[in-house]
């Protein structure tokens, strides 16, 4: 496993030996620094787009550095509640997201928040929470790849499958 | 680590492939001179230019070729000291190839005398490795710090896929740990560089994986229902701090690697995430939205129940901060007006320090020496990585086409 034993390529010898007063005499061996590249499977689960969302799909957009629910947005949202209540075999996936102003980890976690807002106003409306599941992406995958207020807009959103 | 007063008046990138930008700040350079290594003149010529390039990246050298000088000495007894003297030059070092392996000297000429004499035995291919070496143990010499050119960055590019790459510290010698077709963030080196962790999203969902680099062997750092980010090794390397989501928010743990127990850190509804370990290991750095607007935070881990510290004050958006090597202060990303800058702060300064002035810098990384800072700049919406030195030198790194970015700096592998 990972932690087991390492290479012994790696194998390299620093010997500091001091000869006259002040000179620095070393001996070392360059080590070989391989590298094995991995392919990941991606084993998405991610609910296809035009499969089963056909009623609650939606996006949800929000303020910079924001997670509360604008006024337009609990309108897409009542039509989400309707659309869950009518289909109650239909589940949803709750995909946060976060422009790209702002460190990674950050925006992946107001990312998440932007989803759990979006799931507690579900709940709220009587969605039951089994059918709901909350994830972030952060800012790495914009709709619009401008550096410009318009683009950050259509970026900051909760995406609804 | 010496403070050295950054001068803050940098101007625009030229660009080729690697570009170097010593600005006027630079205090002094060591001048040194660099012969020929003799014995196998391609060989010489191909190290030559890597040391070279080397020691002026770190922004401290001012390096003499041969053409400049007024003797080329062919071996000890025939330098003429009073020759490079007059010319300024600190330091000399020639060297003989024999064979793939290098011995080099080092000769201080005010002094009249060798300071250093190494061998460093090559392996076949590994004539970059073998140039950094050189040029680690002649840094290491004439500044007493180490020499961080024998290190790597790991960072992550996309193209059509993801790709977690690591490279040489110069950004040559790239090579590909981990390519998916979803995103990968926050790479993150184990203290002894032989494992990575970082962020994949290839289940769907967030979650940490830790790999072998050299094995390619990986696992999920633990299993768990929710997403798990933002991973940092404990300097000993027995500890791995995460951000859980599995309490309905961003909270930061410490994950046992040996028994995978878990110890809670953070409990506040904002988000608490981008956490790092300060050089001993006894307190924990992070950022938290718990004021209204992302901050710093230090948790002290030796004392009982602690409540974190806030240590940022200066504007409302101060994020992944980490530690100098000594301790002596912290680098973290600093928003002002509109602009996120790469900035660092002093313990004993109560003022911070911007490093860079473009708009969108992010995720700075320190070299293990302290003297180098690289992070991730956005130039016409693209993605390139840059360094910035402590003397004030500035350089980008020739990184593959694609968007690059997250880079993250090894500790010392010699």
């Amino acid at each position: 496993m990972i932690f087991s034993k390492f290479n012994v390529s790696f194998l390299f010898v620093i010997l500091f030996l001091s000869s006259c007063s002040s000179m620095n005499v070393t001996e070392e061996t360059v080590y070989s620094g391989d590298v094995k590249t991995v392919q990941a499977s991606t084993n998405n689960e991610d609910i296809s787009y035009d499969s089963q969302a056909v009623f609650a799909n939606a996006t949800i957009y929000f303020d910079f550095d924001k997670t509360n629910l604008t006024s337009k947005s609990l309108q897409t949202l009542k039509s989400v509640v309707e659309a869950l209540d009518d289909n109650s075999q239909l589940n949803v996936v709750l995909a946060g997201h976060a422009d790209e102003r702002g460190t990674r980890e950050y925006n992946l976690a107001l990312g998440q928040r932007r989803a759990d807002a979006v799931s507690q106003y579900l709940i709220l409306n009587g969605v039951e929470s089994n059918r709901i599941i909350t994830k972030s992406y952060g800012e790495e995958r914009p709709i619009a790849n401008g550096q410009d207020e318009e683009s950050y807009a259509k970026n900051r959103r909760v995406e609804i499958n | 680590m010496k403070k050295v007063f950054l001068l803050l008046i940098f101007s625009n990138f030229i660009f080729s492939e690697l570009v170097l930008e010593i600005t006027e700040g630079t205090e002094d350079p060591y001048r040194v001179a660099i012969l020929p290594f003799k014995g196998d003149e391609r060989l010489s010529s191909e190290l030559e230019n890597i040391i070279s390039n080397n020691l002026k990246r770190s922004g401290e050298f001012y390096v003499f070729k041969a053409i400049d000088l007024l003797s080329i000495p062919d071996n000890e007894e025939n330098i003429v000291f009073n020759d490079f003297k007059i010319l300024n030059v600190d330091y000399l070092v020639m060297g003989n190839i024999n064979n793939g392996d290098v011995v080099y000297e080092v000769y201080d000429i005010r002094k009249r005398s060798k300071v250093r004499s190494s061998t460093v035995f090559g392996i076949p291919n590994k004539n970059r490795q073998l140039a950094h070496y050189i040029s680690d143990g002649i840094y290491e010499e004439i500044t007493g710090i180490p020499g961080i050119s024998s290190t790597k960055i790991l960072y992550v590019t996309q193209e059509k896929k993801y790709r977690l790459m690591v490279a040489d510290a110069d950004g040559e010698n790239e090579q590909i740990l981990l390519e998916s077709k979803e995103p990968i963030i926050s790479p993150s080196w184990s203290p002894d560089s032989r494992q990575v962790a970082y962020v994949s999203f290839e289940t769907g969902m967030a979650k940490v994986f830790i790999q072998n680099i050299a094995t390619g062997e990986r696992e999920v750092a633990l299993v768990n229902n929710s997403q798990i980010s933002s991973p940092a090794w404990s300097p000993d390397g027995k500890f791995l701090s995460l951000t859980l989501y599995q309490d309905g928010n961003a909270e930061i743990y410490i994950l046992n690697l040996r028994n995978k127990n878990l110890t809670r850190l953070t409990n506040h509804y904002s988000i608490d995430t981008e956490s790092s370990w300060s050089p001993k290991g006894s307190k924990i750095m992070f950022t938290s939205g718990r004021s209204g607007s992302p901050q710093l935070y230090e948790l002290d881990l030796k004392k009982f129940n602690a409540k974190p510290k806030r240590i940022s004050f200066e504007g409302n958006y101060n994020a992944k901060g980490s530690y100098l090597p000594d301790n002596e202060g912290i680098v973290f990303v600093h928003r002002s007006n509109t602009n996120f800058q790469i900035a660092m702060k002093y313990f004993d300064e109560n003022f911070i320090r911007t490093l860079t002035i473009a708009k969108m810098d992010e995720s700075p990384s320190i070299s293990p020496n302290g003297n180098v800072i690289v992070y991730a700049i956005k130039d016409d919406g693209m993605g390139l990585l840059a360094g910035v030195t402590l003397s004030g030198a500035k350089f980008r790194l020739p990184t593959t086409k694609g968007a690059v970015r997250e880079p993250s700096w090894s500790g010392y592998l010699r």
